[in-house]
């Protein structure tokens, strides 16, 4: 028998920190979008308002998530403490600086986004810095390890790339290679970071979530292979021109995310757990939405509709990469709040479970008109309908909004 | 009953928040012994290494245990092998969770 010593204690304030400040991003970010972002309806993606707005919600509110999620996560997953607190604070509050900034140049003076760029990029390094900090000091490294670590990899590439385009922006000079620089900085940023993030806690959370049992972790390495030779052979025909590279790459993402799905099936057979909660049903819904997405992607490159590309970007990042998220906050957000309210009490009375800390009742309501309006919105892009993509945003602000208060109602419990 | 099986009968007050099951029922506790003098040894496990719960549950067997007249001192060993299996459960419990 081995005793453990585990590290794993939960310090609520900094993940709450990340959540709360992503939380208003997210507003934010739909605020901004339902009276300035009609034009997405046109297919134009490129305006200050839309790039403000796009930044809010990838960095203010996806990136930021995630980094909190990763405070609390880390340590659970990794079977690690955090390398230093001290320093999570302060890349918190550079961050959130940082963030804040570059989102309100890029509205209103996109000519010098360069500066807070650079204070977002010195956030997102002390975030690096404390990650890869941390899992050197794990003790037994595994796939899950691989996954978070490549993941903060192509995270830091992209904030490498972005930068770069932003100093293009502000210099006024260009680069032969800025189309490719874009497209890597989309592809490395969204299936990179995001998605091998997310597969890789999910190999943690989904058995935790579902109790499973005794099934085989094997194909998580096949996942991680393809995913990653897909990831890598998209980048190679970004700056090679070379199409058939983009379509084989294409295709080895669709495959990885693929198998991803199926072996998130295998695991979740060997359940024990029948009824699943409701919100993390809608985590595994949006593994569904990501897999489509993926082919879709692959048809739409091999048919050549190159079009539809800003569309599906968006359906991927709403429908993956933030109905993964929403679905993880509400386990992650009530079991901080009952960790700091009621960790104490337990054994000495009577304390709510962590499914008690949520009202469970609005999560179909609210998951549902996220899922509709995003897929309205989806569609407007698609057929160039500006009033669809006005009736659909204005059901997603107020979907995400709900969802927000919702989530921080927590805290009444 | 013996000192051991009413710290185990005290131990069902003790609720995993997750599943919303105690943890008897759940299979966590694997050994229970009391010594002579009140000093209670309690080895244990959880579902999953790094189970985020891992201080509020090992805190409440604590909590639970010392408040026994019986009972002096708590030691809870908390233990990865063998690792927890759903026939590790009572029926109630699999009952519970299987709905």
């Amino acid at each position: 028998m081995l005793p453990q010593s585990m590290g794993s204690e939960t310090n609520i304030k900094l993940p709450f920190s990340f959540i709360i400040f992503s939380t208003v991003a997210l507003v934010a970010s739909q605020i901004l979008l339902l009276f300035k972002g009609v034009m997405i309806a046109e297919g134009i993606f490129r305006t200050p308002a839309v790039w403000s707005a796009a930044h809010l919600l990838i960095l203010g509110w996806a990136l930021m998530t995630a980094m909190g999620a990763m405070y609390q996560l880390v340590p659970v997953a990794f079977l690690t403490p955090i390398w230093s607190e001290k320093l999570g604070y302060f890349q918190f509050f550079i961050s959130s600086v940082g963030i804040s900034l570059f989102a309100a140049c890029l509205y209103f003076y996109p000519q010098y986004a360069l500066f807070p760029g650079l204070v977002t990029l010195g956030g997102i390094v002390l975030f690096l810095i404390q990650m890869f900090m941390t899992l050197k000091k794990q003790a037994k490294p595994n796939v899950l390890t691989l996954f978070v670590g490549t993941a903060l990899f192509c995270l830091m590439f992209t904030i490498i790339l972005g930068i770069m385009m932003a100093y293009f922006l502000s210099a006024g000079t260009s680069s032969v290679h800025y189309q490719a620089f874009f497209q890597s900085h989309l592809l490395l940023g969204i299936a990179g970071w995001f998605t091998l993030l997310i597969f890789g806690f999910s190999y943690k959370m989904i058995p935790m979530f579902s109790l499973s049992h005794g099934y085989s972790m094997a194909p998580a390495k096949y996942v991680f292979g393809i995913y990653t030779a897909g990831l890598a052979l998209s980048l190679a025909s970004f700056f090679t021109g070379n199409t058939l590279l983009l379509e084989i790459g294409f295709f080895l993402l669709f495959a990885g995310f693929l198998l991803f799905a199926v072996h998130t099936r295998s695991i979740l057979k060997k359940r024990i757990k029948k009824k699943l909660d409701k919100p993390f049903t809608f985590t595994i819904i949006a593994i569904g939405f990501g897999t489509l997405i993926h082919l879709a992607a692959f048809l739409a490159m091999v048919l050549h509709s190159t079009r539809l590309g800003g569309s599906l970007i968006y359906a991927y990042l709403l429908l993956w990469v933030a109905l993964s998220i929403f679905g993880y906050l509400y386990k992650i957000v009530p079991f901080l709040w009952w960790t700091h309210k009621y960790s104490k009490e337990i054994g000495k009375k009577s304390v709510p479970s962590l499914k008690e800390m949520m009202n469970e009742r609005v999560v179909i309501p609210i998951f549902s008109i996220f899922i509709i309006s995003t897929l309205m919105v989806f569609s407007s892009t698609v057929f160039n309908l500006s009033l669809l993509f006005t009736i659909g945003q204005c059901l997603l602000s107020l979907a995400m909004i709900w969802f927000s208060i919702s989530l921080l109602s927590v805290i009444k419990k | 009953m013996n000192v051991s099986e009413k710290v185990l009968e005290e131990l069902k007050n003790v609720y995993d928040p997750e599943l919303n099951i105690n943890i008897v029922d759940l299979g966590l506790i694997y050994d229970i012994n009391v010594s002579n003098d009140g000093a209670a040894l309690i080895t244990m496990t959880l579902t999953t290494p790094g189970c985020p719960l891992h201080d509020s549950i090992v805190s409440g067997v604590k909590f639970c245990v010392e408040d026994m007249d019986e009972i002096q001192s708590v030691e809870v060993n908390l233990v990865w092998e063998p690792a927890w299996s759903p026939e590790k459960m009572t029926p109630e419990g699999l009952k519970m969770l299987r709905g």
